[in-house]
């Protein structure tokens, strides 16, 4: 695989060979693929970031009637300060809901809201079936979707949802899974 | 404290006041609490995905907690002293 490790594209989203390290990393083993949610499909809190800082300008005035000054300084600054927290979680989870695939198995770690850990791990000799998904105005025009990849038996599915270029990620794994096999 | 005198300095401040002091004090307490949190899972997260720009995330995390604790502290002279 070539090796174009400053290739990193839509915002560190999709990242070849990347110098990354997780709590489970094994001896020898390296790291071909991270990747994290397209930016684009953030979009939604970043608009509900960007209202709410506008409505504060909105709301300002009207609060003037209930409140001295002091009270709406204190208002004010609650208000920043929570918008902004809202802001840094949802930076958090997207940064830490990665998925990574090395050269023996592929790794699925989430947080949800920060606070729940889950790491879904399937060896690569124990992957049946690469699902990729992308559709839709958006994910046709930014080139993202999810990946799917079942595993046998009774062993968990690992999900890579709304990662850029779904299928390129499919075609990295088939490629590590046909030299896992040594077809390749 | 006398009952009467008690009753009548809520009167001198203010019902409207007295809430909002308690709404702030607490909900400063309940941030930085949550703050404290956020910081101790992000040290986890670390160690958990271990990359290049964890550092910068480390450090914002810090300062999260900085500054809620500046704003208690904001708070508490906003209210009771200015």
């Amino acid at each position: 695989m070539e090796n174009n490790n400053k290739k990193s594209s839509a915002f560190y989203s999709y990242c070849l060979n990347p110098q990354v390290k997780f709590d489970t990393n094994e001896e020898g083993e390296k790291v071909s693929l991270l990747v994290r949610s397209h930016p684009f499909t953030q979009i939604n809190w970043v608009l509900t970031s960007v209202l709410l800082f506008i409505l504060i300008w909105i709301i300002n005035p009207f609060i003037k009637n209930f409140f001295d000054l002091k009270q709406i300084f204190v208002l004010n600054l609650f208000f920043y300060v929570f918008v902004a927290s809202y802001i840094w979680i949802n930076v958090l989870n997207w940064y830490f809901n990665a998925g990574i695939v090395t050269n023996r198995r592929v790794i699925d770690i989430d947080f949800y809201s920060v606070i729940y850990k889950e790491i879904t791990v399937a060896q690569l000799g124990k992957i049946e079936d690469i699902t990729v998904k992308s559709g839709g105005f958006f994910g046709s025009y930014f080139d993202y979707g999810s990946v799917f990849i079942q595993t046998a038996g009774s062993a968990v599915n690992v999900e890579f949802i709304n990662v850029p270029h779904p299928s390129k990620i499919a075609q990295i794994i088939n490629r590590l899974l046909g030299k896992k096999h040594g077809y390749q | 404290m006398d009952i009467s005198k008690f009753f009548s300095t809520i009167g001198e401040i203010g019902i409207k006041n007295i809430f909002f002091m308690l709404f702030t004090i607490l909900f400063a307490i309940f941030y930085f609490f949550y703050a404290l949190v956020i910081s101790k899972q992000v040290r986890v997260m670390d160690k958990a995905l271990q990359d290049k720009y964890n550092w910068l995330i480390l450090f914002i995390t810090s300062f999260q907690v900085t500054v809620s604790l500046i704003l208690l502290i904001i708070l508490i002279l906003t209210i009771f002293f200015i």
